[in-house]
């Protein structure tokens, strides 16, 4: 299944691209993110609980990054395991461009190529886009307010600069960029959890 | 009533079971009282299609206040025996099923590990608990490269995963073929389908209070092929298990299975000593209940420049699944394809290679139809384009083919009998109906509406009654043949017979009430039929292949006529006058031509000894006997059912406008359920054909496994349909009654397939395969489009 999707957020490239390295920030956007943890130098591990009415579900995602283009973007390879719910595995392409115009603007795309298992594929897949979709629009929501509160001065924000970040640095923060990834994992879950109600 | 003068059979006597069941009354499984220390069961399921089970941490689930206890397929393996089918084919590879998945999973929602829990809310609780690890394993999900070698191998020892292979041919078979003046080739391709009852299965085994019993309800088909298999598995006589079928909300041959449920239900049951529970949600119901059709037929017909069919050839795969289903095995579907497609046609000279191939995917079974709806697609399918070809009427094709009443009896090329028959009546008929005439004679091509119409045929035959040489010619050895019946004279003259069939919505507690009144000479007021319970009821096959017409009511007939020949001299003992003067009707015995009588309830008096009347000398007491009937190899019912349709060719959507069937089931026992067996099956055939489809993808991943994607007709798609009987009684079967349950939706896929390819034609779409789901009709029409261009 592919689902492709971008969001704009109100501020410069190099403060999207730090502020999605905060795992504070990330944390607080992502609804239902409990944890984001590093388990080695290019592997990370998140959990994030999906609840709808009585019902939840915990997703735990482990991702592996590659093609890391700070702070234009990176490809992430992973796995997110819901239990009973199933699992998702695949490819999140993830890319940040500028929007011009009189204020500073970020487009933040994302092509994921997700195969999913268990209880999440028996839902089917239109579905599932639409709620990963509204899940992103969200995030991102909670991107730009996390970001206006963190960074009132977004003005302060430099130009970008590739080469100042130590590699594993970059490392460690591109992890924290597995959002995109998760939205999808998670949104599967809500949507696999409000079925099963249904049914 | 003045019923008697014309007896009950063939009278639309209204359903008994409606007045309860409309109301609202019915008692399913899942409306069993709850019983105290009941335990709930939950099933963790596969993800997976193919997977190794590395380990299965069951703590945190074991930690859940409310959970009784876990118990993977390594705990229960001390429980139940694999459930293993056996299949007297030489081409058969045997393989087993672990009640509960061992090491490995081969089809997603297959079980990991059952929960035992104080309550169903607890033990879904539970499920989300447990933690499965699996090593992902490459699957082979898709029947045409499931069978290639590279494909990943469901099991080790199954070379190619070929589970099942048979061929046949008759004498002189390449002679015949070389003889016609043109071949023509045809790839025909069915969708997966299930039976999808509007009620899933669901269990409950409740044990006894002396410790070694168990009584297990359950929603199925078949109460004693599942005690047996019960016993079987779990290593306990028979005499300790008693199975009950309440009210079945539909079964369509998706309940003629034996589950692994329902030997974990009763297993468990007998361990803890607890009653049991187990109900299935939809999702359960559709990954794990068995799929059907996903066949693919190869066919060549030589054929003669007049359209004369004068050698056949068949190649057919069926996807068997994961797992050879119990008691069917994954046989059912390739014999049947390949034995029934010769239908109504002289056609002599036949040879056919068939396989079932084994995949990733939920087991197939018997699905109402079985493979009559795809073979009959097939040949349908070649009629038309022989027709197409050479330029003839397609219903012309059909009648230089077809076999006339007066050349009846047939034994058609694989060896069956068709003793009676009316085939070339009921096209003639169904073509007037639906107007036949009258539509080719309207301009072709696109309509005023912007709309193409087209007309499809069906003619076919219908295998029923099968009997124990007909199950053990299609290898299979759990499936008895034969039914039976106790009936039972109460000391009050009225009638129980109980039957060894289970109803699952045919309405059997009227129609054998029908048949034994008109047996006995007394009214179905009298007459209480007791089915679904093997504690009541002699052994027998059960009910599902349009079979319980035709052991069910010979075996009535049979027992009527056991007891009714000792009512006759009981009554020609009290009357003083000889046996063959006795006759019966209106509940009492009558002494021919004199106006003297005995009623029911003085002979029942007599024969159980409550009144001054002695038994006649070495009568014994009682008024009872329990028969058996096992019918002939087959008994063949015949229609023909013509659709009429329009195609939207910008939407793809399909209406079917007119609809015509006329049928023959022999002797009708009640036109009114006979109609409803014919509409209910049409609904199953439109929605085969238009808009069912389980979905699997190249993984084996279920991507439908609900009712917003897998999409049923609705009353707002199906037609009103002209409904005629031509009554031919069999006469090798006791009664005359042929099957009549599946019918329906034989005739409804091939004639609506038909009625959209005969539409499309002239656009040169080749509609050889379904489902024909708007979106995959709009590409055809745009892909035809563009080839043209």
């Amino acid at each position: 299944m592919k689902i492709e999707g971008q969001n704009c957020v109100n501020a410069p490239k190099q403060v999207v691209w730090e502020s999605l390295n905060d795992p504070e920030i990330l944390r607080k956007a992502l609804p239902g993110c409990e944890e984001l943890r590093q388990i080695a130098p290019d592997a990370f591990e998140a959990k994030v609980r999906a609840k709808i009415g009585p019902v939840s579900a915990r997703f735990t995602g482990s991702v592996q990054l590659c093609d890391i283009d700070p702070p234009h973007g990176y490809v992430i390879v992973g796995e997110g395991k819901g239990g009973a719910a199933g699992f998702a595995k695949g490819s999140a392409r993830v890319a940040l461009t500028v929007q011009d115009g009189q204020s500073p603007q970020t487009i933040v795309s994302y092509q994921v190529d997700v195969q999913i298992g268990g209880k999440l594929a028996q839902i089917g897949a239109r579905l599932i886009e639409g709620a990963a979709k509204s899940i992103a629009d969200e995030f991102f929501r909670g991107l730009t307010a996390a970001i206006e509160a963190d960074r009132p001065e977004t003005s302060k924000a430099e130009a970008p600069s590739e080469s100042a970040a130590p590699e594993s640095d970059v490392v460690q923060k591109a992890a924290a960029l597995m959002p995109p990834w998760l939205f999808g994992i998670a949104a599967c879950g809500t949507v696999a959890l409000l079925l099963w109600l249904a049914v | 009533m003045g019923k008697q003068a014309k007896g009950y059979i063939g009278r639309s006597v209204l359903r008994r079971e409606d007045d309860y069941l409309l109301r609202g009354k019915g008692q399913f499984v899942d409306d069993l009282p709850v019983l105290s220390g009941q335990i709930f069961l939950g099933f963790v399921m596969s993800p997976y299609a193919h997977a190794n089970i590395l380990g299965i941490d069951t703590s945190a689930a074991l930690a859940l206040p409310g959970v009784v206890a876990v118990l993977t397929g390594e705990d229960f393996a001390s429980l139940s025996a694999p459930m293993l089918t056996e299949i007297g084919f030489d081409g058969y590879k045997s393989n087993s099923r672990p009640v509960i998945a061992r090491q490995k999973v081969r089809f997603v929602g297959e079980h990991v590990a059952v929960i035992l829990a104080e309550s169903e809310y607890i033990a879904r609780d539970a499920i989300e608990l447990i933690e499965v690890d699996y090593e992902a394993l490459p699957a082979a999900a898709k029947l045409e490269t499931a069978f290639a070698d590279d494909a990943p191998l469901v099991h080790d020892h199954i070379e190619n995963n070929v589970m099942f292979r048979a061929a046949f041919s008759t004498e002189k078979f390449d002679e015949a073929f070389a003889s016609g003046d043109l071949v023509i080739k045809e790839r025909f391709r069915t969708g997966r389908v299930a039976g999808t009852p509007i009620e899933p299965r669901g269990c409950v085994a409740v044990p006894d209070h002396v410790g070694d019993s168990i009584t297990l309800y359950t929603s199925s088909q078949i109460p004693h092929i599942v005690r047996t298999g019960i016993a079987k598995h779990i290593g306990c006589p028979e005499s300790r298990i008693r199975v009950v079928i309440p009210e079945v909300g539909g079964g369509f041959g998706t309940k003629a299975q034996f589950y692994p449920e329902e030997i974990i239900v009763a297993a468990l049951a007998m361990k803890y000593r607890r009653p049991v529970k187990w109900i299935q949600d939809r999702r359960e119901e559709i990954i794990t209940n068995i799929h059907a059709r996903d066949h693919i037929y190869d066919l060549e017909a030589s054929v003669t420049s007049d359209g004369i069919i004068k050698a056949l050839r068949l190649n057919l795969l069926t996807n068997a699944g994961a797992y050879s289903s119990y008691p069917f095995g994954c046989t059912l579907e390739p014999t049947g394809g390949a034995r029934m497609l010769v239908g109504p046609y002289k056609i002599k000279h036949y040879t056919y290679e068939a396989r079932a191939i084994a995949t990733h995917t939920c087991p197939s079974g018997a699905y109402r139809g079985v493979a009559q709806p795809s073979c009959f697609m097939a040949i349908e399918g070649m009629m038309d384009r022989i027709g197409r070809k050479l330029g003839i009427d397609p219903a012309e094709v059909r009648l230089r083919n077809i076999i006339p009443t007066k050349e009846l009896p047939w034994v058609n090329a694989v060896g069956v009998r068709y003793d009676t028959g009316s085939y070339e009546e009921c096209l003639r008929l169904a073509m007037e109906r639906i107007g036949y005439s009258e539509f080719r004679q309207q301009p072709r091509g696109i309509g005023p509406d912007g709309k193409y119409r087209g007309i499809g045929i069906c003619c076919f035959t219908e295998i029923s009654g099968t009997g124990a040489p007909g199950w053990r010619a299609r290898g299979l050895i759990r499936v008895p043949g034969f039914d039976s019946a106790l009936l039972r004279v109460e000391p009050t003259g009225k009638l129980t017979i109980h039957i060894s069939h289970a109803n699952s919505g045919q309405g059997h507690l009227t129609t054998f009430a029908q048949i034994l009144a008109d047996q006995m000479g007394t009214d179905v007021e009298n007459i209480t039929v007791i089915e679904g319970d093997t504690g009541a009821t002699p052994y027998g096959t059960n009910t599902f292949a349009s079979r319980s017409a035709v052991t069910g009511g010979g075996a009535v007939i049979r027992a009527s006529e056991k007891v009714a020949g000792k009512m006759r001299r009981i009554a020609a003992h009290m009357l003083e006058c000889g046996e063959m003067d006795i006759e019966l009707r209106e509940s009492k015995a009558f002494v021919t031509g004199a106006d003297r009588s005995v009623t029911f309830e003085e002979i029942a008096q007599t024969a159980y000894s409550m009144n001054s009347f002695t038994l006649p000398e070495g009568e014994e007491y009682g008024l009872e006997s329990t028969n058996y009937y096992d019918p002939p190899l087959a008994t063949m019912a015949n229609a023909v059912h013509i659709a009429q349709v329009a195609v939207d060719p910008k939407l793809g959507s399909v209406a079917i406008e007119k609809y015509a069937v006329v049928h023959d089931c022999g002797r009708v026992i009640n036109p009114m359920i006979v109609d409803g067996q014919i509409q209910g099956g049409i609904a199953q055939g439109i929605g085969e054909v238009l808009m069912e489809e389980i979905v699997y993808d190249d993984e084996g991943q279920i991507l439908n496994a609900n009712f917003l994607e897998y999409q049923l007709p609705t009353a707002l798609d199906i037609p009103n349909c002209s409904i005629d009987h031509i009554e031919s009684p069999t006469i090798d079967a006791v009664g005359g009654f042929k099957g009549v349950g599946e019918g329906g939706v034989i005739g409804a896929v091939p004639s609506v397939t038909n009625a959209v390819a005969d539409a499309l034609s002239i656009l040169n779409v080749n509609v050889n395969s379904i489902p024909l789901r708007p979106a995959y009709v709009a590409t055809a029409i745009r892909t035809a489009a563009s080839g043209a261009n």
